[in-house]
């Protein structure tokens, strides 16, 4: 395996320190960067900073429809990748998975690992499978650069690129057993916090916020949802752009055939113009490519890290579920203490009424008025409280852990999270810098050839 | 007298087109002074009308005046003909109130050392003067007024909008300066005075030439429709309207007809709208990447580090795009919409200048026509009156054959040498001694005189009468053919000369807009690759992710091989 790697990767130095370049690496889709290479190495790691443990770089190719000729015809996948992950068996692990397959990993791994943010799977598009396009080479193209999207997500999460399940998604040759194993035996511990759920269950509502927030957590919300406005606003006005620049597309064929025309009226100068009529449509199709292999994907790219981050803050959001749970059992624990200790008062004689306000007072009085005032049933309701107490303060101490694990391993997340998205607006914006930037050259140099056509005109006014 | 009728060969095509004798009805006729109804005015304008406009009828070279042109009639003259290129600039738009009641704009125009100031209007009846002036010649557009809509929905500020009166302002210095570049317009001393702002446009107006011009140009010489001398035939010349059709059409004329119909259809039809359509699009567009510029750098106040600053980036490259694509849009808008307005509104020109020049030949072929008819009534008048004499004669032989019967079987037959026989008869008193014209209309006269116990003398006056005039209108009318031959003769060359000319320069402007349009889209290509190159030097700077292959993780990954298990195993479930 490591053979394999070093014979793969002999010839290419990442760390030549004269050419901090990016350097054109034979398949990664994530090339080094030029600038991190030595980040990883770098210690003085917080508490919460992830660490990858290795590569893993996955891609998604060749759509493949299966069973063409029968009613179960489906679209498989060639899901490949490299790493040196330890967990993987070898270095090149490849496997043709369909898209159920997909679902069927992402459902898991997020039952799995709560804690982590799992990212979304392509919307299934009802309407394709109504039409019967989802064989379409379009449908299929884009499933497929979706489909890459989410493995590299996957691939890039510290945790998640280390499970079984996305190993065996690589690698295994029985998928299908492998999905019945899992299902069967999922790993990690039962839900065995029986006491916390039903206690929870009845004690919150989906209205409770948080009593005591987390400046931490409120900050990164707060950071969470401006990026999504920033997201949606940027994709909203950029779809308009988009419909702009589709219109102008137009505008600039008619234009094109309008001087076309003029062409023909004016008979000495019919050549020139049809030269320029064809610059006018070279633009036309100028702008009609940029949008079809720029803008569109930039869209896409764009929405799609949109969803990602509503999955980023559903983790959130479950994150401070848990604070909840612990702050909701822990009121519950001092109410049933604090009733405790008024019985204990009452007990050692009625001492407590006093000094316990007005409505113990009452409900005193209520007890005493329904007969159940004597000491025996009291005693025999401390004993009950005590044990729910034990019972309580071990819940409470569950969930304070689970609390607390979750606080770390959101923070862990967010950091992940982060690189996620530096990195995908790194491909994103540089993909549609790229595009820009082609765009404008070829419209350029269009234009500059066509100049002197027009200038070799003669005229004698 | 003009280079266009030294051109043609004029005197030659008179001679086909006139009969003997109206050549010397012409000298007739035209010698006398002017019809009575413009006799008030012809004291005053030999003097000014000569000494004001010796440009038009006598200025010899249209050409190329700054090679021939040696008289001038002002200093704007020698200004717009000293050789160079020189550049009519409209130097600003001011708002005043001088001389109104309301608020208006004047546009400052500065012509070489002068500079004069002049509304709207102004222009608008400085184009309509020279039309009228010169009815044979392209007289350039100026910006038409706004519709009707555009008031209603702006209301008062409509007059005051700036961008429309930039684009009037850019608009009227082209027309002024098309103007400046015409061979002949250039050398009218009305637009000399308009741009020297020396006397009020209002003067101008009410002195000659403007003065002199008829009410209706039809009916006046085409080369100069002032000329106070102009013969009185013109008054003979029908007034055709512009739809009669014509039975010898001008094959020449047809085709350029059709011609600027399909120009003028193209250009307002797909070009313009096409046009319209793109720029409006342009501007929502930079609308909206002024928008994402903000928005993008609102972004980038969100995020940290790198990747902040490449969305700042970003940003200012949509931001970029946002300030280039305005300029494209102005460039477009003064270099390509403008002047296909402006030729939108040539060829509407064109098409009033071929309906002149229809008219013209229609009322050629309709003086014909009349001509024609007259003669024919004036045949068969002078065939009656043939007849009559005849009989008169044969009658008056009858009385004469009662002196000498002998002859009386053979003259009836011999009715050609009645004009000899009679010449001895002894002439009786004409009963109408206004007619003279003949010798033996004397006999004629006698004979019906004596006739006048046996006949009605009345039919025989009338057809005198009749014959008198129709000899009268025919000559009349042979003038006015001839007149009128002239004019479509030189109307057709100078038309099809100033069609040449323009076409010329029809030719020069859209090449000149094509490449504006070329250069514009190219600078605005270069404007946005810069700003991305930048942005996306800036992009380049965000770290890689750290999921990728370095040499020293596929060295180390030997070490971690189990550990990485458990590490996941503790974040299974919660």
């Amino acid at each position: 395996m490591l053979g394999e790697d070093d014979d793969v990767f002999d010839s290419v130095t990442w760390e030549s320190p004269s050419a901090p370049t990016y350097d054109a690496g034979p398949s990664a889709p994530t090339g080094p960067g030029f600038r991190q290479s030595t980040a990883e190495s770098e210690p003085g790691h917080g508490p919460h900073d992830p660490k990858w443990e290795g590569y893993l770089i996955t891609s998604v190719k060749d759509p493949v429809k299966e069973l063409a000729d029968t009613k179960d015809a489906y679209v498989s996948y060639l899901v490949s990748a490299k790493t040196n992950l330890p967990i993987f068996s070898t270095p090149n692990p490849s496997a043709r998975r369909r898209f159920q397959d997909f679902v069927f990993l992402r459902n898991h791994l997020s039952k799995d690992f709560p804690a982590c943010v799992v990212p979304p799977l392509p919307d299934k598009h009802r309407l394709e499978y109504v039409t019967g396009d989802r064989f379409s080479p379009e449908f299929m193209e884009r499933r497929r650069a979706d489909l890459h999207r989410f493995l590299q997500r996957l691939s890039r999460h510290p945790t998640l690129q280390r499970s079984t399940l996305l190993r065996a998604f690589f690698e295994s040759t029985e998928w299908h057993v492998t999905m019945h194993q899992h299902v069967a035996h999922p790993p990690g511990p039962e839900h065995t916090t029986g006491v916390i759920d039903s206690i929870s269950d009845t004690l919150l509502n989906a209205f409770s916020r948080v009593r005591k927030p987390d400046e931490r957590f409120l900050a990164m919300r707060e950071g969470v949802d401006k990026f999504e406005e920033g997201i949606v606003l940027t994709e909203r006005l950029w779809s308009r752009i988009r419909n702009r620049t589709n219109d102008l597309t137009g505008d600039y064929h008619d234009m094109a055939v309008a001087v076309q025309g003029l062409g023909f009226l004016e008979s000495g100068i019919t050549d020139p113009l049809n030269h320029f009529s064809n610059t006018l449509l070279e633009f036309s199709a100028l702008l009609r490519h940029t949008t079809q292999t720029t803008t569109d994907p930039f869209l896409i790219h764009l929405h799609s890290l949109l969803q990602y981050s509503h999955a980023n803050r559903a983790v959130l959001k479950l994150r401070d579920q848990k604070q909840m749970d612990f702050e909701e059992l822990s009121d519950y624990l001092s109410g049933v203490t604090s009733e405790r200790d008024r019985l204990a008062a009452v007990i050692s004689g009625h001492a407590g009424s006093t000094g316990l306000g007005l409505s113990s007072y009452l409900k005193d009085r209520v007890d005493a008025l329904r007969g159940a005032d004597d000491d025996r049933s009291r005693v025999e309701k401390m004993r009950k409280l005590d044990a729910k107490i034990k019972e309580l303060q071990d819940a409470v101490q569950t969930a304070h852990e689970t609390s607390d694990a979750f606080s770390d391993e959101t923070l862990r997340e967010q950091t992940v999270f982060q690189y996620a998205k530096e990195a995908e607006m790194k491909e994103m914006l540089g993909n549609l810098a790229d595009g820009q930037m082609e765009f404008y050259k070829a419209a350029m140099d269009e234009w500059d050839r066509i100049i002197p056509i027009i200038q070799r005109i003669r005229v004698d006014v | 007298m003009d280079p266009y009728e030294t051109e043609n060969p004029f005197e030659e095509d008179t001679d086909r087109v006139q009969s003997e004798a109206s050549s010397a009805y012409r000298v007739n006729l035209s010698a006398p002074s002017s019809p009575p109804s413009q006799s008030s005015r012809i004291p005053s304008s030999p003097s000014l009308g000569s000494a004001s406009r010796p440009a038009f009828p006598s200025s010899g070279s249209h050409r190329q005046p700054q090679a021939y042109k040696s008289d001038f009639c002002c200093t704007r003259d020698q200004w717009l003909h000293s050789g160079e290129e020189v550049e009519i600039v409209i130097t600003d738009a001011l708002k005043t109130s001088v001389n109104s009641s309301s608020t208006y704009i004047t546009y400052v125009i500065k012509s070489g050392t002068a500079e004069a100031q002049h509304r709207y209007s102004e222009f608008e009846s400085l184009r309509t003067s020279l039309a009228r002036l010169y009815p044979t010649l392209i007289i350039p557009p100026i910006p038409s007024k706004q519709t009707i809509g555009d008031y209603a929905v702006k209301q008062a500020k409509a007059k005051e909008d700036a961008a429309m009166i930039a684009r009037r302002k850019r608009m009227l210095q082209t027309f002024l300066n098309r103007i400046a570049r015409h061979p002949i317009l250039s050398n009218e001393h009305v637009f000399h005075r308009f741009l020297d702002g020396e006397v009020s446009w209002t003067e101008v107006l009410h002195s000659p030439p403007l003065s002199l011009l008829p009410t209706n140009i039809l009916k006046a010489p085409s080369h100069n429709p002032t000329d106070q001398n102009a013969s009185p035939g013109y008054t003979a010349l029908p007034n055709p309207s512009a739809t009669h059709a014509l039975r010898r059409p001008d094959q020449r004329f047809l085709d350029s007809e059709v011609f600027t119909n399909k120009f003028a259809a193209h250009l307002s039809g797909p070009m313009e709208k096409v046009t319209r359509r793109t720029m409006k699009r342009w501007s929502d567009s930079s609308h909206d990447h002024a928008e994402l510029g903000a928005a993008l750098n609102g972004f980038s106040l969100n995020e940290s580090g790198q990747l902040s600053s490449a969305i700042e980036k970003t940003g200012q490259a949509v931001d970029a795009t946002y300030m280039s694509t305005t300029l494209l849009l102005q460039e477009l808008e003064q270099n390509w919409a403008e002047p296909l307005h402006e030729y939108t509104q040539f060829a509407t020109i064109i098409k009033k200048l071929l309906v002149y020049r229809h008219q013209k030949h229609v009322q050629y072929e309709m003086t014909q026509e009349n001509l024609e008819a007259k003669r024919e009534q004036l045949e068969e008048l002078e065939k009656s009156e043939h007849a009559a004499r005849r009989l008169e004669e044969a009658l008056g032989r009858g009385r004469t054959s009662a002196d000498s019967p002998r002859t009386e079987d053979g003259t009836p037959s011999s009715g050609d040498n009645s004009r000899a026989d009679t010449g001895y008869l002894p002439p009786h008193p004409g009963p109408n001694p206004v007619r003279r014209r003949a010798p033996g209309m004397g006999f004629l006269s006698a004979l019906s005189y004596t006739l006048h116990g046996m006949m009605d003398v009345d039919p025989a006056t009338a057809r005198r009468n009749a014959i008198s005039k129709a000899r009268e209108q025919i000559s009349l009318l042979e003038d006015a053919l001839h007149l009128s031959a002239q004019d479509l003769k030189y109307s057709s060359s100078t038309i099809q000369a100033d069609l040449d000319r323009f076409q010329r320069q029809k030719v020069a402007d859209i090449r000149e807009m094509a490449i504006s349009m070329a250069k514009s889209h190219r600078d605005w290509c270069k404007k946005n690759l810069e700003a991305w190159e930048e942005a996306k030097r800036e992009v380049e700077k965000i770290p890689d992710h750290p999921n990728r292959m370095l040499e020293e993780i596929v060295e180390d990954s030997g070490g971690v091989a189990n550990g990485s298990r458990e590490s996941t195993s503790t974040i299974d479930g919660h």
